[in-house]
């Protein structure tokens, strides 16, 4: 056996699948080559290592109990690392709620109770429309700016109306009159024959320009 | 039947009352398959990954995906073997979406972490850096080659339960624990004597 055919035979001899007339040609080979004997050695010991070494990791202690939780809520379209992190950030946020509430920090109307400091009020509770918005002093000014618009804005309409009752009235006329009127007016003016209206005989509509024949119909 | 087989046989039925059990909602059954298959999923995926929370996440999602469909299990195979194909799959999923794996890593960190050895006579130096080339060496397999080492000698697979687990030919499996072994042999030829002298020692006491 040529030491390119016993390399061949390798794999296949550690696997158990050689026959024993093979495997025993391998053997004497291995007997008589030392750089075949080196590599199966090579084979065997790194076999031994893969299958004995000890992982460094281990599943962590409360592995079980957190995959049984997710499986009683039903949370398996959330990501592992999420459900890992709801178990810290659930009992944190909640924590960190009771102390703020303890702390006042929902007493806005009072001084706080940490060392004394004032606290403003927030823009919600002034009624602001946004962070940035003016003040409750500059608020104030602007409401009384507006009433004070508004009641400008009354006077001028009360003054409107007396000075239109004052006013003498334009007399009710009807079309006809208005026309008379107008046509006393033009007297002299070129006739408005194309108006139409003018001629109070003729029907009033949109003039027909382009009245459709049968025979264009039948064109078409 | 010897003793061996009368216990695969007892361990199997075990496992198929247990499946049958956890198809019903019984919580302890389900504690008993995870408690059962934990270890070696999640070291099978950490070895895969080789990042711990990664491997968590990823064997949590094996046994999750693995409950939500165990009415789809077929007692005619092992539940382990259903459970790492379900695992390898979203390991490749995962590998997929990150950059290749560099297989630089700290080995002697990770050895100091608690990698003790079962045997006394591997303890030296000179074998220390044998088992991190080797298992540096697997870390620069390919993943499918990577599954299929870990899976003959870490848990013990057949290589017609690696066809199963990987959803490869038999002959593809073979070729990968080939491919594999070779490059191990390029890896540790090139290492020194020197580093060689306690596992030739073992290797001559179990010849």
């Amino acid at each position: 056996m040529r030491c390119d055919e016993a390399r061949q035979l390798f794999d296949s001899y550690l696997d158990g699948e050689l026959s024993p007339s093979l495997a025993t040609e391998l053997g004497v080979h291995r007997v008589r080559c030392a750089e075949c004997r080196r590599s199966f050695a090579l084979l065997e010991v790194s076999g031994h290592i893969l299958t004995s070494d000890r992982d460094p990791v281990t599943v962590p202690a409360d592995f079980s109990e957190r995959l049984l939780a997710c499986v009683e809520l039903g949370e398996h379209s959330w990501p592992a690392r999420v459900r890992r992190s709801l178990y810290f950030v659930g009992p944190l946020a909640a924590a960190a709620v009771i102390a703020m509430a303890f702390l006042g920090f929902f007493d806005r109307g009072r001084e706080s109770r940490v060392a004394g400091v004032k606290v403003e009020p927030t823009h919600a509770e002034t009624g602001a429309l946004r962070p940035n918005a003016p003040s409750a002093i500059d608020r104030e000014a602007a409401e009384r700016a507006i009433d004070q618009w508004i009641g400008q804005m009354q006077n001028t309409r009360a003054a409107r109306v007396q000075a239109d009752e004052s006013t003498p009235k334009a007399p009710d006329l009807t079309i006809l009159q208005i026309l008379e009127m107008l046509k006393d007016a033009n007297e002299g003016a070129p006739e408005l024959r194309h108006f139409p209206g003018a001629d109070l005989h003729e029907p009033f509509g949109p003039p027909d320009e382009h009245p459709v024949d049968d025979e264009d119909v039948e064109d078409l | 039947m010897n003793v061996t087989e009368r216990e695969a046989t007892t361990s199997r039925e075990r496992e198929v009352q247990l499946i049958g059990r956890a198809r019903e909602g019984d919580r302890i059954a389900l504690r008993e398959l995870v408690d059962l298959h934990k270890d070696r999923l999640f070291a099978f995926i950490w070895r895969m990954v080789r990042d711990h929370h990664e491997a968590e996440d990823i064997c949590q999602d094996a046994f999750l995906k693995a409950f939500a469909s165990l009415d789809t299990f077929s007692c005619e195979y092992r539940f382990s073997t259903w459970l790492f194909t379900i695992g390898y799959r979203v390991c490749l999923n995962r590998l997929r979406r990150k950059r290749p794996f560099s297989g630089d890593l700290d080995f002697s960190a990770m050895a100091s972490e608690g990698g003790a050895s079962p045997s006394a006579t591997l303890e030296s130096e000179e074998a220390g850096r044998v088992r991190a080339s080797i298992w540096s060496a697997v870390d620069r397999l390919s993943p499918p080659q990577r599954a299929t080492i870990l899976l003959f000698y870490r848990n013990d697979f057949g290589c017609q339960e690696i066809a199963r687990v990987l959803q490869l030919p038999l002959a593809t499996v073979k070729s990968h624990l080939h491919r594999a072994r070779a490059r191990l042999r390029e890896l540790l030829e090139a290492l020194p004597d020197q580093d060689w002298s306690d596992f030739r020692n073992l290797s001559e006491r179990a010849g």
